[in-house]
């Protein structure tokens, strides 16, 4: 079995372009693309741990049943260097979250979007880096 | 004191007195015992492949202005990939569909390497294709990543996802740069030579003039031994289990480090992969540690990995269907 | 007197302290020669006494040289309380799983449990083999760390202070500067340090609720705070005191007392304890395959 490498997307240069298949976590073997899951509902609890993030959310059915997700996010180091802390994002808070479920079939999903009514990431993040590292000690 | 003890004391004081490296302007501040001070918050982010692209073959440097090219290229295709479930690349790194993380979690760097003041196009420089030479024939019959396809038990899952080690060799050595928390912290007493890799907090303890244990202890960081040769501090790992397997590594791996401070802000680090049962020859990876703000972040992983029932508990789920999709 | 110089330096070169100083002895005839013979000895052999010149007791900058590698010789693990001995949780383990006992390393002797928590102590302690995060190789915070039955590594230089524990590798960098409240709770928590003399205090902070304090269930709220102290008692031993403070969980702060013993064998190191893949079984053997079936 060989790997293949991406020799196209590496003609186009740039970060993903480089990444083996192995290279990080492996969404699609905990993720089902064939279940999309749109949510909009409360943030309840935020785990700000590794190896990745989760977000707590209560969404509510129009007849008024609660259901509890877990919706992943990312490494927290990186939003720690931002300034992000453990109370940025306050319960209560109210999200939308576009992703997949869990191939499990649990209430578990992967925050592909996590936006705000206003249609603000969550993560007060944005496009490109501009990342801590960038700023010389 | 008698002459002789003073004689002695004298060309003891000229025979330690550290050389000058060849074409080296810069003077590092020294620790008390007179070694190079390596201490502080690294990091080897840097959007250089660890392989020279197809492109830019026979270009193992870019001019500033080309590699400027190269970033905002670089830069741009992390926005387009931002948020999205499709896409070319997202499907390359594994999403299969499912989407990765927005682009804020993702820290591999926006520059290339900079090495004597030009922009590296590949981590490898030696073999200078800057490519990982051609595995061993017995090599290439065994699969070359743990854990490619296989959901049988936990056992079979990658290390990184068991959190056994960080994934894609951030803790190596040879400590390659990885998608994210690129960081490292070094602490240096005149025995030992500490680096915290921040994925999984590993504490790779280099002890300075230690000797390898015998063939029978092996360690998932394997063994690191370290002296100083001038102002560079030589570092020499064995003694590698056979699960660790750093590009389809066996035990007999052997990596050879070099650290040397080039700048205020940068320690060269450049690191000889030496594997006979699996790479035909030896191969050297170079490219700067920088200096960063810091501090290194807990990454505890084991203690919060929901993910790893998800993905087991999603096989069992795919058996128990028959095994249909 | 050219000739016995020469000897004695020789001698001194050597490294044969023992035999320069008995050499001096032998050529005076008078106790305070005999004494100032030793004291001269003992100068000229400090420098060439290996060990010693290789750790000195102090760093260039003054401060008491804490590098090493140290571990506690007790049964706080098992309990932080004077205990008798206790059976195993494991059949088949024997005399090897037992409990040893031990006289406790607590001040005063009690932990001063609030009455609703000194509840919830006997529940853990009655489910330990199941809720103990050490079974699960669960990062073991602070100060559960200090005294795990496995060594530990303390890195200082004049700018850095970074302990290194065998036990899962966990690991503390110390600030000395400090950096403001802890952004979020961690396992290890956010260490703090400074002298106070020959003291290193640690003040630690921002510790995940979900650590123990021992084997026996003694547990804490996400309100913990410690502070540790660290003083050299001799070349090879430190005193470890800690403060424990959680308003949540206890009726006042309460302090814990034992010696740190250093590792002085030649061949002392520290190893490798991934205990992740020991515990992989007891947390993930109902998804392997054969399971399911």
């Amino acid at each position: 079995m060989k790997i293949r490498f991406v020799a196209a997307a590496v003609l186009a240069g740039g970060v993903l372009s480089v990444l083996p298949a192995w290279a990080h976590h492996a969404f699609a073997a905990e993720f089902d693309a064939k279940r999309p899951v749109h949510l909009e509902g409360v943030v309840t609890k935020v785990e700000l741990i590794n190896p990745h993030s989760w977000i707590h959310v209560d969404v509510t059915s129009p007849d008024g049943k609660v259901t509890s997700w877990m919706v992943e996010a990312g490494s927290p180091n990186i939003l720690l260097r931002r300034g992000f802390t453990k109370t940025t994002v306050a319960p209560g808070t109210k999200v939308i979250v576009d992703g997949y479920q869990s191939k499990d079939g649990s209430m578990r999903a992967n925050g592909r979007d996590i936006t705000l009514p206003d249609g603000r990431k969550l993560f007060l993040g944005s496009s490109g880096t501009g990342a801590p590292y960038d700023e010389k000690k | 004191m008698t002459c002789r003890t003073f004689a002695v004391l004298l060309l003891l004081a000229v025979a330690l007195a550290p050389l000058p490296s060849q074409g080296q302007s810069y003077t590092p501040p020294r620790t008390p015992d007179g070694h190079p001070d390596l201490q502080g918050i690294w990091t080897n982010a840097t959007i250089t492949p660890l392989e020279r692209p197809a492109e830019l073959a026979g270009k193992p440097t870019l001019t500033d202005a080309e590699a400027a090219i190269f970033e905002k290229r670089s830069a741009q295709e992390l926005a387009d990939v931002d948020g999205k479930s499709e896409h070319p690349l997202l499907a390359a790194a594994g999403s299969n569909g499912t989407g990765g993380y927005n682009v804020l979690f993702i820290d591999r760097g926006s520059e290339l390497a900079r090495v004597d003041g030009k922009k590296r196009t590949s981590l490898i420089v030696d073999p200078p294709d800057g490519k990982v030479p051609p595995l061993t024939p017995d090599a290439r019959n065994h699969p070359p990543f743990e854990g490619y396809g296989k959901f049988d038990s936990v056992k079979d899952r990658p290390l990184s996802e068991r959190c056994l080690l960080g994934f894609g060799s951030t803790s190596g050595p040879p400590m390659l740069p990885v998608l994210y928390n690129n960081n490292y912290q070094i602490v240096q007493t005149p025995d030992s030579v500490m680096i915290l890799v921040e994925m999984v907090h590993d504490a790779r303890i280099i002890r300075i003039n230690g000797k390898h244990p015998g063939p029978g202890v092996r360690q998932w960081l394997g063994d690191s031994i370290g002296h100083w040769e001038g102002d560079t501090l030589m570092v020499e790992t064995t003694n590698f289990t056979d699960r660790t397997r750093f590009r389809g590594s066996s035990m007999n791996l052997k990596v050879t480090e070099r650290f040397t401070r080039t700048s205020e802000d940068t320690i060269l680090y450049r690191a000889t992969i030496d594997d006979p049962s699996t790479f035909t020859r030896p191969w050297t990876v170079e490219y700067p540690f920088v200096a960063t703000k810091g501090p290194i972040y807990e990454y505890a992983c084991h203690e919060g990995n929901y993910s790893l029932t998800d993905i087991l508990g999603g096989a069992r789920k795919k058996d128990a269907d028959g095994g249909t999709k | 007197m050219m000739t016995s110089l020469a000897r004695l330096t020789r001698m001194v070169e050597s490294g044969n302290c023992m035999e320069t100083a008995d050499t001096l002895r032998v050529k005076t005839n008078s106790m305070g020669k005999m004494l100032t013979g030793w004291a001269a000895a003992a100068l000229l052999c400090l420098p060439l006494a290996g060990q010693t010149a290789q750790r000195p007791a102090r760093l260039p900058d003054g401060k008491p040289n804490l590098n090493g590698i140290w571990q506690a010789l007790n049964t706080a693990n098992w309990d932080l309380v004077a205990h008798a001995a206790r059976p195993g949780l494991v059949v088949e383990m024997g005399a090897i799983g037992a409990e040893p006992g031990g006289p406790g390393v607590v001040e005063g002797g009690e932990i001063p449990y609030l009455p609703a928590a000194k509840e919830q102590k006997k529940q853990n302690f009655e489910h330990r083999l199941t809720a103990d995060p050490e079974v699960k190789c669960f990062l073991p915070g602070v100060p559960r760390a200090t005294y795990m039955p496995y060594p530990f590594q303390i890195f200082q230089s004049e700018k850095a202070i970074f302990l290194a524990y065998e036990f899962a590798g966990a690991v503390r960098n110390i600030f000395l500067k400090d950096p403001g409240p802890a952004p979020i709770d961690s396992w290890m928590g956010q260490s703090v340090g400074h002298w106070e003399g020959d003291t290193l205090v640690i003040d630690v902070t921002g510790l995940d609720e979900r650590t123990w304090l021992d084997r026996a269930g003694d547990f804490h709220s996400d309100a913990l705070h410690v502070v540790e102290r660290y003083t050299p008692l001799g070349p090879d031993t430190l005193s470890y005191e800690a403060t424990i403070e959680d308003s949540k969980v206890f009726l006042r702060p309460w302090k814990i007392k034992m010696p740190l013993y250093r590792h002085v064998e030649e061949n002392a190191r520290m190893m490798e304890f991934k205990c992740v893949e020991f515990a992989e079984d007891l947390m993930y053997g109902q998804y392997s395959k054969k399971a399911s079936k």
